[in-house]
């Protein structure tokens, strides 16, 4: 764990008064990392980073290749890659989460960090949900319509499943777009490679 | 399910007459439910030419039937079929598109049935075709999630139609996705189920013929009634 429980965003940005300007944006809400590098961005990295702001062009390490690496370390986090340009519709098949292009606003900023945040939190919630009604499910497979009606863990499941899916779908508002969407289940395969 | 305000609910009556689908929200994904050969793909294919009789946009997510035979099959359900109007998502992972077949319809391979950021970046695409094309409203089929399951665990296919029903939502569509209920255990079934808003259930009668009933979708479970 880190030592705030402020969730961690890491910068990785070439540019130092960039840099600094997107800490002062959100260093009050969460804990920010800097990296000037792909290289010190990926040392700066570790299962406490929920969050990874990565400038595309950056001598040395270019972001495309930073983020390759991430992925490939599968650390969880959500990543954030700036741009210079706004770019084409092809970022869905890239493997970023989101994307902000330059110059970037600080609501803007903010915006993007917390639906990144939410996002997680939707992963965890739709994780939770399942364990539910797999149980559930098992309950209904192995047991008679009678026994269910006189068990009180099937009860009290059924109503917990219920509850967690008005939970979950007030947690869309992380999911309406499509950048949001694909991330979700660019996420799904992932987890199942684990 | 959240709700979507300013749409017109779905009246499905005259693909199945149940009172329970005359009026369907916006954002409901069914499950369409049945033995093998009991008329499932049929059924989800009649629900989205009737939406294409009615103006909906339709798309589709095959795992069985490449895109040109899908686009085939739409223009002779609906005679007077505008292209633009479709949307196929073909997970066969098999190249090879034949131009003319597809002609207006907007398409998209996919490598395997289980490449769900492949399958989803498809739905998003055909999505945005069918809205550039004037759809405001539209209906998705994806056929079938038994082949998708052969793929993949049931784990991953149940989130999968979980974020996908979420983004149907936002989208003001609906969705029907069909299962074989011969071809899955028990307890896989039930998971699934609950990734829906409702189901439809098909079943071969004992007179011949076939048989369907609606659950979850308005009020109790209906009667089996011939189809």
């Amino acid at each position: 764990m880190s030592d705030s429980d402020l969730p961690v965003v890491l910068i990785v940005e070439d540019e130092p008064d960039v840099a600094e300007t997107y800490k002062l944006w959100l260093q009050q809400e969460y804990e920010v990392r800097m990296a000037q590098n792909g290289d010190e961005g990926l040392e700066q990295l570790d299962a406490d980073v929920d969050v990874v702001l990565l400038d595309r062009m950056m001598p040395g390490l270019s972001g495309d290749e930073v983020l390759e690496r991430i992925r490939e370390r599968d650390l969880g986090c959500r990543v954030a890659m700036v741009t210079a340009v706004e770019p084409d519709f092809d970022i869905l098949e890239m493997g970023f989460d989101a994307y902000l292009s330059k110059p970037i606003r600080s609501e803007q900023l903010h915006e993007t960090v917390d639906n990144l945040l939410d996002r997680s939190e939707y992963d965890s919630l739709l994780q939770e949900y399942y364990a539910l009604v797999e149980k559930q499910a098992t309950l209904e497979a192995t047991k008679s319509s009678a026994e269910l009606a006189e068990s009180g863990q099937y009860d009290e499941l059924t109503q917990r499943v219920t509850e967690m899916r008005d939970d979950l779908s007030e947690t869309l508002g992380g999911i309406e777009d499509d950048s949001d969407f694909i991330a979700t289940l660019r996420g799904l395969s992932d987890d199942e490679d684990n | 399910m959240k709700t979507t305000e300013r749409q017109t609910m779905y009246d499905l009556t005259s693909v199945l007459e149940f009172d329970a689908l005359s009026e369907v929200r916006p954002g409901s994904s069914i499950l369409i439910s049945g033995p093998a050969m009991s008329g499932k793909e049929r059924l989800a294919y009649d629900i989205l030419a009737d939406g294409l009789d009615k103006g909906d946009g339709a798309v589709v997510v095959t795992t069985g039937d490449g895109a040109g035979s899908v686009v085939e099959e739409f223009r002779s359900l609906v005679p007077d079929l505008d292209d633009s109007q479709l949307g196929v998502i073909d997970c066969r992972g098999e190249g090879g598109t034949d131009e003319e077949a597809i002609g207006n319809a907007h398409t998209h391979h996919v490598s395997s049935p289980g490449d769900l950021t492949g399958i989803g970046i498809g739905i998003t695409k055909a999505l945005e075709g069918l809205h550039n094309a004037g759809n405001e409203q539209g209906r998705l089929a994806l056929v079938s999630l038994s082949t998708m399951l052969t793929y993949t665990d049931k784990k991953t296919v149940f989130k999968f139609c979980h974020v996908l029903s979420s983004r149907l939502d936002s989208a003001g569509y609906i969705g029907v996705f069909t299962i074989d209920s011969g071809a899955h255990d028990d307890q896989t079934l039930q998971v699934i189920k609950q990734a829906f808003d409702g189901m439809i259930d098909v079943r071969d009668a004992e007179g011949g013929g076939r048989e369907a009933r609606v659950l979850g979708l308005a009020g109790e479970p209906t009667d089996w009634q011939d189809i």
